[in-house]
């Protein structure tokens, strides 16, 4: 059987999801003994228009994004959305929360905000523009749950992706809930399979893995009253990496 | 004739450490301001006088994620058991009640090897409770003193501990004790008022009624409309089952490694309160709603252990009250509630 061609395409993002991958040392080599790189522009020249999966990283910020994305799309058998920014929108979505994007453009860009690279319009996440078969969820990935999606692919069988809260992950960990430091966590409403390393190391779950199914925001809502925190409190937690997913009703 | 030594807390540590010299100990820890059980590399890092561990014991019979078979995928395939000894130091009453459930569980139809092989090898030095945990409600529970289930009790009584050895698995612990006075009258008479005490105090929240009662009081409080408004705050996070000592469930994924031909089937723990957890093949999900699942955890505790094995599922540690970050897991409050009508 001939190896799987794979292309990785990167488009607004920071490329670090990318970096989790060129940095998974011996596993690199077991996993180039069953694919066969043709585009990836980190870690080699090629280029190729023949591929059967295609990764995508990064968000979708601009139109001639979108149609390069949906070449992509139909060139490739399987596509797997790779890091937040892909399967969320990621950090880049913020921006999506000002009324007038100019205004932000100007603020981060300066005068160069008119370069036609620099045409960005509404942010999105790749299956806002094109069907995603599978989600590598996290900022950055995990290497080694980017590992598991590419075995199970290579056998045929369907990736087990948790669809429970981080929580679950914090509590194997034994770590001490933030909730009893006084803070906001969004552990309870956001995917777990990273193994809440943030809470390990003192720092409240800011939902870079996006939701769990079904995430009780309305119920959050009325939690924060038990904290005597407030539902802006919760938002502005939530904006980092869930801005235009399911929102609060304030 | 049993044998209860009384020992000095600097003896206690030397001892600790010749244990730590010949075998794995594991005991309880400080773990930022909580406290958890872990490998024990110095006595002085043992900690007899916290409140509650944030995961019970039960981690050391039934691992977070344990390996349980190697396989092929020709067919070929090999059960994997553990089979090293261990010792876990400093379990608390409540705790070796919710062990011997346990191990009633596992035993009872099929007998589950892997925990049972891991049980049968742990040596358990119990230790009596010298600060309450913020939410416990042991003495309503029964579980605030044990008579059976470990193989050595100590007792902190004045400067010094009892060490109250039962099994030949404790006698055995002994040898790295060297000599050490019986307890004599006096410190067993004030042993005995400790544990009165204890059954007596050892509660932050008080249940209304017997833990005998939780059955018949469950039996017509189906439509209670209290389910419906606590899941409305719940996140089906999971937290309240990750953390207590009489839930056991889990879940089994095989993953292959990178020859994609040999892997390993391992269990996780898993939880009622998840989502996804009540899904069975072909999709259909049993326990769909969030006040089915939210209701579920109080009638396995109170009502369904009882008619299968006549206990209740609750030894009154209080982690799951803790652990919630709605509020809304305390057992108390809620079968108080429902005595409430
Ligand atoms: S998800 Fe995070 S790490 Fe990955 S590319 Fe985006 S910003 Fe970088
Ligand atoms: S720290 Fe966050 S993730 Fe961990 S248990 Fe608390 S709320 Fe859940
Ligand atoms: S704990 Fe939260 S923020 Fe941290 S890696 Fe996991 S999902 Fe992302
Ligand atoms: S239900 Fe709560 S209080 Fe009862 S044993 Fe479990 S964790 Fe402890
Ligand atoms: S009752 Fe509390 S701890 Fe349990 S699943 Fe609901 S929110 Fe989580």
């Amino acid at each position: 059987m001939s190896k799987p061609r794979v292309a990785i395409f990167d488009f607004a993002c920071c490329e670090g999801c990318q970096l989790q991958i060129v940095n998974m040392e011996e596993e690199l080599l077991d996993l180039l003994t069953h694919i066969e790189p043709v585009e990836w522009r980190e870690a080699m020249s090629e280029s190729s228009e023949r591929y059967d999966i295609a990764i995508i990283e990064g968000s979708i910020t601009r139109q001639q994004d979108e149609e390069r994305l949906k070449l992509i799309r139909s060139r490739a058998k399987v596509l797997i959305a790779l890091g937040a920014c892909a399967t969320l929108g990621g950090v880049n979505k913020l921006a999506n929360g000002f009324d007038d994007l100019n205004e932000v453009k100007k603020c981060v860009y300066g005068d160069a905000a008119r370069m036609p690279h620099l045409l960005t319009g509404q942010v999105k996440a790749v299956s806002e523009v094109v069907p995603v078969d599978y989600s590598v969820h996290g900022c950055p990935i995990n290497a080694e749950e980017f590992g598991y999606v590419i075995r199970c692919l290579l056998r045929g069988t369907t990736p087990v992706i948790p669809n429970f809260p981080v929580c679950v992950d914090c509590k194997m960990r034994e770590s001490t809930c933030r909730f009893e430091y006084g803070e906001i966590c969004l552990g309870p409403i956001t995917r777990a399979g990273c193994g809440a390393p943030c809470p390990a190391a003192g720092m409240w779950c800011f939902g870079c893995r996006g939701y769990v199914d079904e995430p009780n925001i309305n119920g959050a809502r009325d939690v924060m009253e038990r904290y005597r925190k407030t539902v802006d409190d919760l938002k502005s937690r939530m904006a980092l990496f869930n801005t235009g997913q399911e929102q609060p009703h304030a | 004739m049993p044998i209860v030594k009384y020992i000095t807390t600097d003896q206690l540590l030397v001892w600790v450490n010749a244990l730590i010299a010949a075998q794995t100990v594991y005991g309880v820890q400080a773990k930022e301001q909580r406290f958890a059980y872990d490998a024990l590399a110095d006595a002085a890092d043992l900690r007899l006088d916290f409140d509650v561990t944030i995961l019970p014991p039960k981690k050391f019979f039934q691992p977070l994620v344990e390996t349980i078979m190697k396989f092929h995928v020709d067919g070929h395939y090999e059960s994997v058991t553990s089979e090293e000894p261990f010792i876990i130091f400093g379990v608390h009453p409540y705790d070796v009640v919710a062990i011997a459930q346990m191990d009633e569980v596992f035993r009872a139809n099929y007998a589950d090897t892997h925990y049972l092989s891991r049980r049968e090898r742990a040596t358990i030095v119990a230790c009596d409770i010298q600060n309450a945990s913020p939410s416990m409600f042991a003495a309503c529970m029964g579980t605030a003193t044990v008579e059976d289930g470990f193989d050595i009790l100590l007792t902190k009584i004045g400067d010094g501990y009892v060490v109250d050895v039962r099994t030949a698995k404790g006698e055995a612990l002994l040898v790295a004790l060297g000599d050490a006075p019986d307890a004599d009258a006096g410190t067993l008479a004030r042993r005995e008022q400790f544990w009165d005490d204890a059954r007596r105090f050892l509660n932050k929240y008080l249940l209304k009624c017997k833990p005998t009662d939780l059955p018949a009081l469950l039996e017509d409080q189906y439509e209670h409309a209290i389910w419906e408004h606590n899941a409305g705050l719940c996140y089906s996070c999971g937290s309240c089952n990750m953390v207590c000592p009489t839930c056991y469930c889990f879940d089994v994924q095989d993953e292959v490694d990178w020859t994609l031909e040999k892997g390993t089937r391992v269990r996780k723990w898993d939880s009622c309160m998840l989502r996804d957890f009540a899904t069975v093949a072909g999709g259909h999900n049993f326990r769909r709603r969030r006040e089915e699942r939210y209701r579920h955890r109080f009638y396995r505790k109170g009502q369904y252990l009882w008619q299968r094995m006549g206990q209740i599922a609750c030894v009154g540690c209080g982690r799951c009250t803790t652990a919630c970050t709605a509020k809304i897991a305390n057992p108390v409050e809620l079968y108080n509630t429902l005595m409430e009508g």
